[in-house]
């Protein structure tokens, strides 16, 4: 990808704190107009990476560029994206026409403008008629929409977004998600998001990077990342999954015929003939059988029910299972003595080479 | 049950205040409101008198207006020195910040007295000032340095210079130091971010070293004696004076016009600075 599509992109970046390396030898491209989520555990380094990108932090080695331009020496005044924080940190002794100004008056634009694009802001997150409050009079929803307001009004480069909706209850932050991936569809903002919510990220991106430790263990579109892991961190950190192991017995290309106590199943993976492999299936993936049904014998440990779906912990020779089933069909009971299987397109061999 | 439990609780301190307080404060200003008597406290007739007759004299004006002046150059030399101070402060990781803030504490450690005769040491005719500059012979004869406004000026602001220090540097260590980077995101440059963000959002720390400071200059008697003689005396040295001379009613209004002149001046300062609107709960 050239500079030219990729509105942050970070080469080699590397930042060590002290003794610890939160960011090591990253390389990152963001493509102009998509939102790309930094999704890991805390301490994983994604916020660091954020900050960087930011200008508050700078990095021990490699180069930080946006829009093509290195801004590895400018300060964070001088680069061009604005920010949402976790803390919103709005101007508490502005009001919320202000908070949003505040921006453009640092850039100068002249009174009469300012005012309109304010309002502009204020009516695309639906708070216009609220400019002249206080942020202390506003609830946690509302300051979160100013927030966004106050950054996206300057037309930023990139938007960058440290855990927004992280202080939002439940609905409201799954109200937020949707209303956050419109209105950056609507505007063709490159934005890069911090989660440390799955959920969160599969819902609001173009593409995610799994973080662990200072490395990004795998980039690609929520679907790949979810359907296709390529180790077991990420599987695992992405919602539950089963683990099998498995031998590979023959090869055709890029093929592999595995044999598993399931029985044989061809998939795609790397490894020659006589290795053993780790094979994860989603646990929606993973179906109950009655008994005489071929597939992996198991008897249900635990049933727990959900709504919309049953959650059947089961025991197997393979290992514990877990399978998630929709309430509409077969049910079956604790003790109950079933078989396991699942399509070979629903496995996946894990730490392949990484693509 | 509770309520009542919590208002047996208020009784003791609320009695006291009032007794010890709120009491003898309303029967001052009924002191002031009588004539002068020779045997008594105070005669038998109510007059407005005590007040007429200061507020109408130019050298109780005079007095008035030195007051006022000495209290806005301690407030700005104060603020213009402690704030730098208190930034510098809030800078530091909380182990040195809090060596930093025990060292600003220390002075206050030592008696007003013996601070004040220090600075008569360094003031003095036969003061350090003097000599050494007669001894490398940049004057002919000792400067009258003592007993002056700027040397009232000088002692006080020194001795309070420590509150107004603590103050901000307080108020700046607990602001979240987001808000900065939140300016420097939208644009805002080191010089920019500070005039908009940091010094707004310190008012509550400028507000409270505000206030401590000019009370505890309008209240000073013994450091603006030593320093300010017979000369430049102040608003409390002229209540003193009252008192000694055994005119209650007119000590007694004379006190309360101090009073006045330091709720108006709070006032002031709390409307200038305003700094509810940053205390509000941010949530």
């Amino acid at each position: 990808m050239n500079d030219a599509r990729a509105d942050v992109r970070l080469a080699a970046v590397r930042k060590t704190f002290g003794s610890v390396v939160a960011v090591d030898d990253i390389d990152l491209e963001i493509p102009r107009g998509t939102i790309f989520s930094l999704l890991g555990p805390s301490g994983c380094g994604k916020t660091t990476t954020l900050r960087l990108i930011a200008g508050f932090e700078r990095p021990d080695a490699g180069e930080v560029y946006i829009r093509g331009q290195c801004v590895t020496p400018i300060p964070p005044y001088r680069r061009n994206f604005s920010m949402v924080f976790q803390s919103y940190a709005l101007f508490p002794h502005l009001s919320v026409a202000e908070n949003v100004a505040f921006g453009l008056r640092m850039r100068g634009m002249a009174r009469e403008e300012r005012a309109r694009a304010v309002s502009e802001a204020l009516e695309l997150v639906k708070l216009g008629a609220l400019a002249d409050r206080y942020p202390r009079q506003l609830s946690g929803g509302q300051q979160q929409r100013v927030a966004l307001a106050r950054a996206i009004v300057i037309k930023p480069a990139v938007l960058l977004l440290d855990e927004p909706l992280g202080a939002l209850d439940k609905m409201l932050r799954e109200e937020m998600q949707i209303e956050l991936r419109n209105l950056q569809q609507r505007l063709g903002i490159t934005a890069v998001f911090v989660t440390h919510d799955q959920e969160e990220a599969l819902t609001l991106s173009d593409c995610v990077a799994v973080m662990r430790n200072g490395v990004i263990e795998q980039t690609g579109a929520p679907r790949e990342i979810y359907d296709r892991p390529h180790n077991e961190f990420v599987a695992g950190f992405l919602g539950a999954s089963n683990f099998i192991d498995g031998t590979i017995v023959a090869r055709d290309g890029a093929t592999a015929i595995v044999e598993t106590p399931a029985g044989r199943m061809s998939l795609l993976a790397d490894s020659g003939i006589g290795k053993r492999v780790r094979i994860a299936i989603r646990p929606e993936r993973l179906r109950i059988e009655p008994v005489a049904a071929a597939g992996l014998p198991a008897r249900v440990r635990d049933i727990v029910y959900r709504g919309p779906v049953t959650h059947f912990y089961l025991d197997s020779a393979a290992g514990p299972l877990l399978s998630y089933q929709q309430n509409a069909g077969a049910s079956w009971s604790i003790g109950d003595e079933v078989a396991c299987a699942w399509d070979a397109q629903s496995a996946v061999v894990l730490d392949r080479e990484r693509t | 049950m509770k309520t009542a439990w919590a208002a047996v609780l208020l009784v003791p301190p609320l009695a006291m205040t009032l007794l010890f307080f709120v009491g003898p404060v309303l029967y001052l200003f009924w002191v002031s409101l009588h004539e002068p008597s020779q045997s008594e406290l105070y005669g038998a007739a109510l007059t407005p008198q005590n007040y007429t007759a200061v507020l109408g004299d130019s050298f109780y004006l005079g007095i008035i207006r030195r007051t006022l002046g000495v209290a806005a150059a301690i407030l700005a030399l104060s603020l213009v020195i402690g704030y730098p101070v208190a930034y510098f402060v809030a800078l530091l990781p909380p182990r040195r910040r809090m060596l930093v803030l025990l060292m600003l504490i220390f002075p206050l450690m030592v008696s007003n007295v013996v601070r004040a005769y220090g600075w008569v040491a360094i003031l003095g005719r036969r003061g350090v000032v003097n000599t050494g500059l007669l001894g490398v012979g940049m004057i002919d004869a000792p400067l009258d340095l003592l007993y002056s406004t700027p040397a009232v000026v000088t002692g006080l602001m020194t001795i309070l210079l420590p509150y107004m220090v603590i103050s901000i540097a307080n108020a700046l260590t607990a602001l979240d130091r987001r808000y900065e980077e939140a300016a420097q995101a939208l644009g805002a440059g080191p010089v920019r971010t500070f005039l908009h963000v940091t010094l707004p959002l310190s008012t509550p720390g400028v507000a409270s070293g505000t206030l401590l400071v000019l009370l505890l200059t309008l209240s000073a008697y013994v450091t603006i004696t030593l320093l300010g003689g017979p000369r430049s005396k102040l608003l409390v040295s002229m209540v003193y004076d009252g008192v000694t001379a055994f005119q209650w009613p007119h000590a007694a209004a004379l006190a309360f016009i101090l009073l006045a002149l330091a709720l108006v001046l709070t006032a002031l300062i709390l409307a200038l600075l305003r700094p509810g609107r940053v205390q509000g709960t941010g949530r």
